[in-house]
């Protein structure tokens, strides 16, 4: 009685689609993380896992609106180590440093997303290389404005994102819950329909009516603004400006995408995947170091889960299409 | 110029329309008027310029000269929401539906109704879908079913749909039938449409719906109008004729009254699957059989199991007498079982790459040595089933993607035959093909079958299941219904049993064999 409603249900999640395996995939790890480390569940210990993923998540939210369109934006390190900079040199000017500091790294960020776009969007130029191109530059810059590790960041900004409301709900859960309900309307409106549109077939979206140039200069402008976003979290996570500090992340920004079930390809995913996405490849740091296993064998591990939860994220898409197909 | 007396001015007038890609004149001078209320029929062979007319007049493509004129003021559309703001709507040959998107955002796109927070009003939108959609006589689509998990023939319902729930003035239908089964259902959304005022541009290669819908009729070769008249007073020669630039003779060559039963090439024994169930027959070498059906009647899952595109739960198939089991890809093609699929542009060809790499594809081994191709030894390949498909050798070495419809057609089919394939599944291989492919196509149908081939044979248009088969299969719901023997093949009878009547029509003569 139990095992065939027992495999029936696994068959329904795992036909949830490739974000449900990436939850399940998240579960499994935590659990395994928590079981080894008494400290994973306090507030401490979550506000501390979720203060390691948000970056990269808020990042990888980004990415995921260029790679719905079908395009690539690499520009998020480039816009990630600017704002940092900046973050570390104008933020302690008075007390509203803070504010002031946000409006110039959003700014930053659009403007960078704007040039993107309309180099691919606007001019047809490849987004590959478009963005290669933006991400040097905005390295580059980023020496400029500070050529060493340094700078100081306000407290108002390391307190106030890095900690726990009411000392008990992590600041980083909370943002994080809004990314996702955003996106979670965002995705619905006509914008976000347009995005899926292009993504899963341009000229069927075009001959359609849906306007291709806007729709891919607004991806990139918000992924532009998603990335100083994630430029000014990681300065209040490390209190310090560094123009170098984040070669690895565009790699890992790519890999949470892929994790969290959106098509490189464009035209099926989605944001909420990507943080999850994201939390996966925090987590599996956790559990890998738990686990006591060395640190050079980390990075072995990281590419085989992600290799595994892309299969799994593949079976379970194909699922899902044999079961609407079934009810259709 | 003022209206001609006694007749109000055209609502649709282009004149001297030009547009040229690059050396390639897409449309030279072309002029044409549509009245209110009339339906005129474009003809013209792949390439002739009827597609590049259709997306001017939607504003996908921008004219180079000339001026268009709709309800008698300049007409300048830049992209399709110009043209819908003139009451100028298209259903496009290449069907521009969204497959991961519903049915009813589709239909509303690119502005589907919202509530308050700006999201989509799901469940409003879907009302309003299915109001529209049964208003146009279709009531087994879900609106909120993905595009993509819809049938072809679907899916092209759905696109005419789109372009005429709006009630737009003009109406532009390219090639609409051309994955449709049920026309009955497209004449009569044609015949409401001219009812309430709107004028019809319809595209198509098939006369026998020009001659039902239209009284005139504008036919294009080469980019330039060459004929605009009464379609009455043309003989199908004529229309034939101009819109090759040539005679051709007879649409299809008698058969040979040979006697073709050879031995089983191929045999499903109780195949059952994902829209298979209880299929069982038997094709002979050097026989050409049939399958009819309407559409979404499991014949496309049919012809994908037969080389195990289309899991199968449980059957038996065997190829000049050895069985293969449940059929893989490779087995089928090392057992010399081909398909030809249905959607030519994505599942036939590779577009990037040149005729000649499509063609050689699948035995490019054989031309290689040491890993290296050899151009020569490819070449001497590929010229060797080309002649069987009359494509001429000039369009080996160009990009695929530029060639016509039907030259790409031709490819696909010299690919299946370079294989060296026994048994070919040919599935709706005339589908937006021009007429002088579809000769091209038939002879070779019929010269393989000669030689000693066997082909399983689909397709929408029945004349050429009546005229080329020697016997034909009625798929119904997943099942083979009935099968007509090839002194009985008529396109009634064939329509009777796709129809799910299952006897045969009055006077039609003896009941039907049917196949348990």
């Amino acid at each position: 009685m139990a095992s065939p409603s027992i495999s029936a249900g696994f068959r329904r999640a795992l036909s949830g689609g490739p974000t449900v395996v990436a939850v399940l995939l998240f579960v499994l790890m935590f659990g395994i993380y928590a079981e080894r480390t008494s400290a994973a569940t306090t507030v401490f210990g979550i506000t501390n896992l979720l203060n390691d993923a948000i970056v990269l998540a808020i990042a990888a939210a980004g990415v995921t609106l260029v790679v719905l369109t079908g395009e690539f934006d690499l520009s998020g390190v480039g816009v990630i180590a600017i704002t940092n900079c900046v973050v570390a040199t104008i933020s302690t000017a008075g007390s509203y440093g803070w504010l002031s500091s946000l409006a110039v790294v959003l700014a930053i960020g659009a403007g960078v997303g704007l040039i993107n776009g309309l180099l691919v969007a606007g001019l047809g130029l490849q987004s590959l290389a478009v963005t290669i191109g933006t991400m040097i530059c905005c390295e580059g810059a980023a020496l400029l404005i500070l050529s060493a590790p340094g700078g100081e960041v306000a407290d108002a900004i390391t307190n106030g994102l890095t900690g726990d409301l009411f000392n008990v709900v992590p600041v980083a859960a909370v943002i994080l819950a809004g990314l996702c309900a955003v996106w979670l309307v965002f995705k619905r409106t006509r914008l976000g329909i347009a995005i899926f549109a292009i993504g899963a077939d341009a000229s069927a979206a075009r001959l359609s009516g849906v306007n291709e140039r806007r729709t891919r200069l607004a991806a990139f402008l918000i992924a532009g603004l998603c990335y100083a976003a994630a430029g000014y979290m990681l300065s209040a996570q490390t209190g310090t400006g560094d123009p170098r500090a984040n070669d690895s992340l565009l790699l890992f920004m790519y890999a949470s995408v892929a994790i969290g079930g959106t098509s490189l390809m464009g035209g099926r995913g989605g944001v909420v995947g990507s943080i999850v996405g994201a939390g996966i490849l925090t987590v599996m740091q956790k559990m890998l170091f738990a686990l006591g296993v060395a640190e050079f064998y980390t990075d072995v591990f990281n590419g085989v889960i992600m290799i595994v939860a892309l299969l799994i994220g593949n079976v379970s898409a194909a699922l899902a299409q044999q079961m609407r197909r079934r009810a259709a | 110029m003022s209206q001609t007396e006694g007749r109000p001015a055209p609502v649709l007038d282009l004149r001297a329309i030009g547009k040229r890609y690059g050396a390639t004149v897409a449309l030279q001078d072309v002029s044409l008027t549509l009245h209110a209320g009339e339906i005129c029929g474009l003809l013209g062979e792949n390439g002739a310029g009827k597609s590049t007319l259709v997306k001017t007049l939607s504003g996908v493509v921008t004219p180079d000269s000339g001026e268009m004129l709709v309800g008698g003021t300049p007409y300048h559309p830049h992209t399709i929401l110009d043209a819908r703001a003139h009451g100028v709507a298209t259903a496009f040959q290449e069907l521009s539906l969204v497959p991961t998107l519903s049915v009813a955002v589709n239909l509303f796109l690119p502005r589907p109704g919202i509530n308050r927070l700006g999201m989509i009003a799901r469940r409003r939108i879907e009302r309003e879908a299915e109001a529209i959609l049964s208003a146009h006589g279709i009531d087994d689509i879900a609106p909120a079913t993905l595009v993509g998990d819809l049938s072809l023939g679907v899916r092209q319902r759905l696109e005419i749909v789109r372009a005429m729930w709006r009630q737009p003035r003009i109406l532009l239908l390219d090639e609409p039938t051309a994955a449709l089964s049920d026309r009955e259902w497209l004449f009569d959304q044609v015949a409401i449409a001219i009812g309430r005022g709107a004028s019809i541009l319809y595209i198509s290669h098939k006369l026998d719906e020009i001659r039902r819908l239209c009284r005139r009729c504008v036919i294009l070769r080469n980019g330039h109008k060459v004929l605009d008249a009464e379609v009455a007073a043309m003989s199908d020669d004529d229309i034939f004729s101009s819109m090759a630039g040539r005679s051709v003779v007879e649409t299809f060559v008698s058969v040979p009254s040979v006697v073709r039963a050879g031995a089983p090439a191929l045999r499903a024994t109780a195949l059952r699957g994902t829209g298979v169930d209880d299929v069982s027959f038997t094709l002979a070498q050097g026989e050409i059989l049939g399958v009819a059906g309407l559409e979404g009647q499991g014949q496309s899952f049919l012809f994908k199991s037969l080389v195990g595109l289309n899991s199968l739960r449980s059957g038996q198939i065997e190829v000049l007498g050895t069985p293969v089991g449940l059929p893989s890809p490779r087995a089928a093609r090392r057992a010399g079982v081909v398909l030809v699929p249905e959607e030519r542009k994505t599942e036939g060809i590779f577009k990037d790459l040149t005729t000649s790499a499509n063609i050689s594809l699948p035995v490019i081994g054989q031309a290689s040595r040491f890993g290296m191709l050899g151009r020569r030894a490819e070449r001497r390949l590929v010229e060797r089933v080309t002649p069987a498909v009359d494509l001429a050798a000039r369009y080996l070495p160009l990009g695929i993607g530029s060639l016509s419809g039907g030259n790409q057609q031709k490819a696909v089919l010299a690919r299946a035959l370079i294989t060296g394939a026994r048994c070919l599944l040919l599935f709706d291989p005339t589908r937006g093909v021009d007429v002088g492919a579809k000769q091209s196509i038939y002879r070779m149908i019929q010269q393989f079958a000669a030689s000693g081939g066997a082909v399983l044979f689909y397709s929408t248009e029945l004349d050429e299941l009546v005229h080329l088969c020697d016997r034909c299969l009625v798929v119904y719901r997943n099942r083979i219904a009935g099968e007509v023997p090839r002194e009985r093949l008529s396109q009634e009878l064939i329509l009777s049993i796709a129809s799910g009547r299952g006897s045969a029509p009055p006077g039609a003569g003896a009941p039907m064999e049917l196949v348990s």
